[in-house]
Parts: C-alpha cells; structure tokens; sequence
C-alpha cells in the first residue's frame, strides 16, 4: 500500500481531522517533504489573494466603503455566509463519508437533502410537529432507509469501477425526483418557521431560522465527529475506510459497517434537508443544487476528509457572500467565484486541502 | 444474480414499449400538441395554462368539436429546460404529426422553440411569451397575446413616483425574460425621473439573497422591482424579513400573481406589488365569456383562473376562431387567419400588427389582507396603493 504516505501532513496546524489522526505518520510536522511546504505557503498565499480580491474589485467601482453602515452590512453578510457553511457541512459530511468507506460518489445525495425536506414539510403541516422534534423521528427513518439502500443497492456496487456506483445512485437520484414529484407535485414548498429576525446588534440582524439552523448543525456534527473519534463502532467505520482487507482481517464485520455508514449519510442528508427546509423553499428538484454543492465542498476539502468538508463549506458559504456583496452584478459571479476557488485549489494541491484520503 | 436481474428488467422495459408508440390517430380526431413545462421551476405558472388547455379541448369537444372533429390533446413536459423544449417539439412535428401546436411557456423557451416550428410553417399563439425581442426577427409563425415584458414594472413604477421614491433597484434573474422586464423598468424609470441606483441579474436557482439584499440597502435604493419568477420572489422577500431590511416598496412580476404566493408567505406577503396581464373580476374587466370561464374553471380546478389560465384560454379561442375562419388546419391557411384576426376574449381584445404582436395593457396589483388588488391603472383600480409598506418590526 505505497500509496498511503500521502494521507499525512498537509493539515493546517491547529486542526485534528478525525480521519487522518488513525494514518501512519512517517513524517512529524518538522518533517514534512519540501514540495509540500511549498504547497502549503503558495496555498496560503493564494487564499489571501482570493479572499482579498473582492474588496480590491469593490474599492475600484466604490462599491466598498469604510463608513460604520457599510461595515455592519459586510459584518451581517460573512456571518450569514458562516452560518450557511455550517449548514453545508452537514451534508458533505455526509458525502465525503460514503466516498471514504466504500468509494462510491453518491449522485443522490441532494435527492436525500430533498427528501429531508419533504419529510419535515409533512410533518410540519400534517402532523403538527416541530421541525426540530420531527429530527427524532425523520433520522431513524432516513438510517433505516440508507440501511435498505445499501442492502439493495449499493453492496451490488462496493469494490467495482467508480463509475458503477456513479450511475446507480445517479439512477437512483432520478427515482427519487420522480417520487416526490408524484407524491408532492412539483410546486415549491416552503416552512414558515421561525420567521423572525434576531438583532444581534442595533444594524445587525440575522434570521432565527438561520440561527436555529446553524445551532443544529453544530450539534449534530460535534454529535457524528465524537462518535466517530470515541466509540467503538465509529473506530470501526475509521478503520474500514483506511483499509476494508486489514480491518476485515482485525475482524470487523465490513458489511455491516458499509450499511452503518450509508444509514449515518442518509441520516446526515435528511437532517441537513430538515436544516435548509426552514431556511430555503425547495420542490423536488432542488436536489441537484445541494448535489453539487456537496461535491464542490468535497473536492474542495479533500476527498474523504471530515475536518476538510467543514473548512471547505466555511469557505464556500463565506467567499460566495463576500463576491455578491461587493463585485458589481455580483451574485451572477458567485459560481465563477466558487468553482473559480475550487479549480485553482487543486491546481495547488491536487487532494484538496486536506489532500485525498486513500484507502 | 445480477444477470437475472438485467433479464428482468430488459423483459419490462421490452413491454413497456408498445405503450410509448406514437399517438394514433382516428379520422375524426384533430391533434393538438406541444410541450409546456409541467415540472421545473416553471412548472407553478405553466400548470395553470395546462388547466386552460384541457378546459378549453374539453369545452370545445362538448360543443362538437371543431371543424367536426375531436379535438386531441398530446401535452409533453419539457421540464422548463430549453434543450428539451426544442427537442419535442421537432418530435411532435415530424414524428408525431400533429395538426395544430400549442405554444410552450417562458419566453426563454419560446424564442428557442420559435425557431422550430418556423421552420415546418405551424404557427400558434404564445400565451406563455412576453419578451418582445421574440418579434423583432421577422417571424412570421408566432402572434403575441400579452403585454410586453418591458412594461411589466411600469405600473409599479408611476406607483413609486406618486410615493416619492427617488432610488430605486432593479434585480431579476439572468434569463431572456426577467432581463427584457429589467430593461423596460430601466426605461419607464428614465422616462419618470427615478433614479436606478443599482442594477443586478443573478443566476437561475439562486435561493440566498442575502448578500445581494445587503448590497441593495447600502446602495441607498428605496425601492426593489424584482424581475422574478416565483421561488425566487419567495426567497427575497423571506429573507428581507430575517434581516429586518425595510424598503419602501417591493415588486415582483410572476410570483406574486400566483395563487401560492400569499399563501406560502402569509404577512410577509402583505403590501407587495405584482403584475398580472388579467385578474378574475368579470365586473371590472367586462370581456365577454370570463364569467363562465371563472365558473368552469373553479368548479373543475378548486381554485380561481390566474392569468396564466386566462391567457392561455384566451389565445386558444383566438386559435379555435382562426381555424374556423381558416376552414381548414393547415398551417399556411392558420397562419394567415391569426394574421388578421379581430376579436373579443375572454382575455381582452385580440389584434396583432404587423410584426404579429397582440397590444395588451397588464394590471399592477398590491396584495392586501391575503388578496390581490388592482391597484393600476387608476381606470380599473380596486384600490389605492398602500404605500409605502409599513416597517417589518411594525406588522
């Protein structure tokens, strides 16, 4: 397995990804291969210049000023890009999960998001359920219905060609749409909850759903990354994902801990869906949208990283605000600033930021 | 295991198959076809207008048909994708055969589908287009039924300079439709003395706006004329809530004209304007027929016609009476017919000029207390516009 020194080094000090803590490290932090440090510092000079670059293009059209108001705008609009990364961390989470494990690319996986949404839409307006509380009941639903994908679906796919399991849950993507269409129409759906502004300070507010939202968010992947570091199982699903043969021979039944995995990113999807349902109105087609997102973040981070989806989504939710603020026609550029950033972070370093996590 | 599982499902797609087999077609049926989006984002308005349609096939069959034959409805989703849209529609001409198309909706999906059924010579009626730079190529197969995008923020626009509104911001999303709206806004401000402090298309699918809606507050704007579709209008108006940003005045175009729009945001929606080319109230508008196309229409649907489904009813009567006038479904004949027309709707009065456009004059509404009301022109209004709308921190 030569190919397992890549996994260390490479991680920005002061961050532990629970992932790569398992990985042999053959170099120290002091030891790390040149190119790599050069990677790491043309890196970080390249992210400085990314994130400088919208208030250099708005200083030029005036677009920025230094005045108290301005500021506070700008205060307001990176954190609701913070609280937004938040958000979608939750769902690459749960992307980069499958694709460490089993290294399957899950085409569904904004269908799942969509599907969370739905879930806590019927709940809401047909059983009279809190959005929050409907977690308690949506998640066991959404583990079990991974569980059942993974029996039926993907076990058929683990081990073959990339591609294979590409096209099956793209496929299955589809099904997916079809469903909700059937069932919910294709009209959009939104859930009035919590509605209400919260003024932090006298100009700067933000919505309490976002503020709920991004609570959940913190706590339920604070939630998976203890389970993952701490329990048993969570090793387990650690050590599968470093390398299915070894953990096979330690003794760890693999097929349980793939349906395990695919049963926790279902879960993650919907609790991610029943996240943006409040903020965001959705139909059943929304899910491509978040499909790409998580792929970005993903890609962004290092494929297979749990830490690296969290600072890609940060990253993401925040550069996406500051180009729309300031940039003239702005919000038309986001993408191009998004894809922009993730094409010229793997010109840099091809993994990611976290680099690929190999099995 | 898995090869049984391919033999499985070879054997059911090989099944399904005699079912997807053209339409066939009796001696005494007439097909009416095209493709409209029934999913996609545009599948809220477009849906209306598959209503109008199948009400107004079913109307016409009950009085016998027309021309003496049946009428047939072949209805495709283009899944509001232009690809597709053109895709079918070159499959309903030479594949399917149709006899008379029925237009697809968006103006964005028109101007592309337009040049498709140029080609083969089968004109009809876009009830679904109101982009006028459709018109401005020399087509001779496409007639307009609606008032112009350019003029969809106009009402709204001389609301605003009766309030005082000096600033304004012009946003809509980057597509052919939403941007004509967003040029005309630019001239009928020009034209009033209102300053444009800040003009901006984002991409389809944007659901945050959060930043842009910063972004308009500090530019110092007043007022926000959205080019919007309907999630879109939804998102924005949501989100200014959360971040408690109050502007004098907001107006959508499609959103809030759609029946769902009051409903989904409940207060938020409260003081909002929005256009719609025709309203249900056969008492203010008086054109012939409206009364009993409401009634069919309720009665059938659960809901009020929209203007969506009054257009779409509308230009299918200018059809049904063109063909009449035609005596015959051919293209050519059909062409010729809808090119001189004149006539009454249920929609208002038909009769295109020269480069085949229709001269309609669309309503500016507020919804007020859950409803929509018109608001403009002052020779229709229901009400007078409550403007500008109260702060949020005040409802």
């Amino acid at each position: 397995m030569a190919h397992r020194v890549e996994a260390v080094g490479g991680e920005p000090p002061g961050t532990s990804p629970a992932a790569t803590a398992a990985a042999p490290r053959r170099l120290g932090r002091g030891g790390m291969e040149r190119g790599e440090v050069r990677s790491l510092y043309l890196l970080a000079a390249f992210l400085v210049c990314a994130y400088a670059l919208p208030f250099v293009i708005g200083i030029h059209y005036r677009t920025v000023r230094a005045d108290e108001a301005w500021l506070h705008y700008l205060a307001t609009v990176v954190l609701s890009g913070f609280l937004q990364g938040g958000v979608y961390a939750m769902f690459a989470v749960g992307l980069t999960m499958i694709f460490g494990v089993m290294r399957i690319i899950n085409a569904a996986h904004g269908e799942m998001v969509m599907m969370g949404a739905y879930l806590t839409w019927v709940s809401f307006f047909y059983l009279g359920v809190d959005p929050l509380l409907s977690l308690l009941f949506t998640l066991p639903i959404a583990f079990l219905f991974g569980m059942a994908l993974q029996k039926l679906l993907l076990n058929a796919t683990v081990g073959q060609p990339e591609l294979t399991g590409l096209l099956v849950t793209f496929g299955l993507g589809l099904v997916m749409i079809y469903v909700a269409e059937l069932i919910f129409t294709t009209d959009f759906r939104t859930i009035p909850y919590a509605p209400r502004t919260v003024q932090l300070t006298s100009t700067i507010a933000i919505g309490q759903n976002k503020l709920v939202s991004f609570a959940m968010a913190v706590v339920i992947s604070v939630g998976v990354w203890l389970f993952l570091k701490l329990t048993r199982l969570g090793k387990a699903i650690r050590a599968t994902a470093l390398n299915a043969e070894v953990a096979m021979v330690c003794g760890i039944n693999i097929r349980r801990i793939y349906l395990i995995t695919t049963g926790l990113a279902a879960a993650l999807a919907v609790a991610g869906g029943a996240l943006v349902s409040i903020q965001f109105g959705f139909n059943p087609e929304t899910g491509a949208v978040y499909t790409l997102q998580a792929f970005a973040i993903v890609i962004l981070g290092g494929r297979g990283h749990y830490v690296g989806a969290l600072i890609g989504s940060f990253m993401l939710g925040i550069l996406e605000s500051l180009v729309s603020l300031m940039v003239p026609n702005g919000t038309a550029m986001v993408e191009l600033a998004a894809y922009g950033l993730l094409i010229a972070v793997l010109l840099i370093r091809p993994g990611g930021l976290m680099g690929v996590k190999e099995a | 295991m898995i090869r049984r599982a391919t033999l499985a499902m070879v054997v059911v797609v090989l099944a399904c198959l005699p079912l997807g087999v053209g339409a066939a077609q009796a001696a005494d049926e007439v097909v009416f076809g095209g493709a409209i989006s029934q999913t996609g984002r545009f599948a809220e308005p477009a849906g209306r207008q598959v209503n109008a349609i199948k009400l107004w096939a079913d109307d016409v069959n009950k009085r016998g048909g027309l021309l003496g034959r049946k009428i047939k409805l072949l209805l495709l989703d283009d899944k509001s994708d232009t690809q597709t849209a053109v895709k079918l529609y070159e499959k309903l001409i030479t594949e399917d055969k149709v006899n008379v198309l029925l237009a697809p909706y968006s103006s964005a999906i028109t101007e592309a589908v337009a040049n498709v059924n140029e080609r083969y010579k089968m004109p009809f009626v876009a009830y679904g287009a109101a982009a006028s730079p459709i018109w401005e190529k020399g087509r001779k197969y496409i007639f307009s039924m609606v008032a112009v995008a350019e003029d969809y923020q106009k009402g709204a626009l001389q609301l605003a300079k009766k309030t005082g509104i000096k600033k304004i911001a012009i946003i809509g999303e980057d597509s052919l439709f939403p941007r004509q709206v967003g040029v005309g806004a630019k001239q009928w401000a020009d034209k009033l003395g209102i300053q444009v402090v800040l003009q901006e298309n984002y991409p389809q699918k944007q659901m945050d706006f959060t930043a842009l809606l910063q972004k308009i507050k500090a530019s110092g704007a007043e007022a926000i004329l959205s080019d919007s579709y309907f999630a879109d209008a939804v998102a924005q108006l949501r989100q200014l809530r959360e971040l408690n940003l109050n502007f004098k005045m907001f107006s959508g175009t499609v959103g809030p004209g759609l029946p769902n729009f009051a409903e989904q945001l409940g207060s938020t929606a409260e003081y909002v304007l929005g256009f719609s080319q025709w309203e249900p109230l056969p008492d203010v508008l008086k054109y012939p027929g409206m009364k009993e196309f409401i009634a069919a229409y309720r009665q059938r649907f659960g809901e009020e016609p929209n203007y969506h489904a009054g257009t779409a009813y509308g230009s299918l009567q200018v059809t049904e009476a063109a063909i009449k006038n035609a005596g015959s479904f051919d293209g050519q004949k059909l062409r010729d017919a809808l090119a001189s027309l004149d006539m009454m709707t249920v929609f208002g009065h038909y009769k295109v000029n020269a480069a085949g456009m229709n001269q309609h004059e669309g309503l500016t509404f507020q919804i007020l207390k859950g409803k929509r009301r018109i608001v403009w022109p002052e020779s229709v209004a229901e009400n007078t516009a409550e403007l500008p709308m109260p702060e949020w921190s005040k409802r």
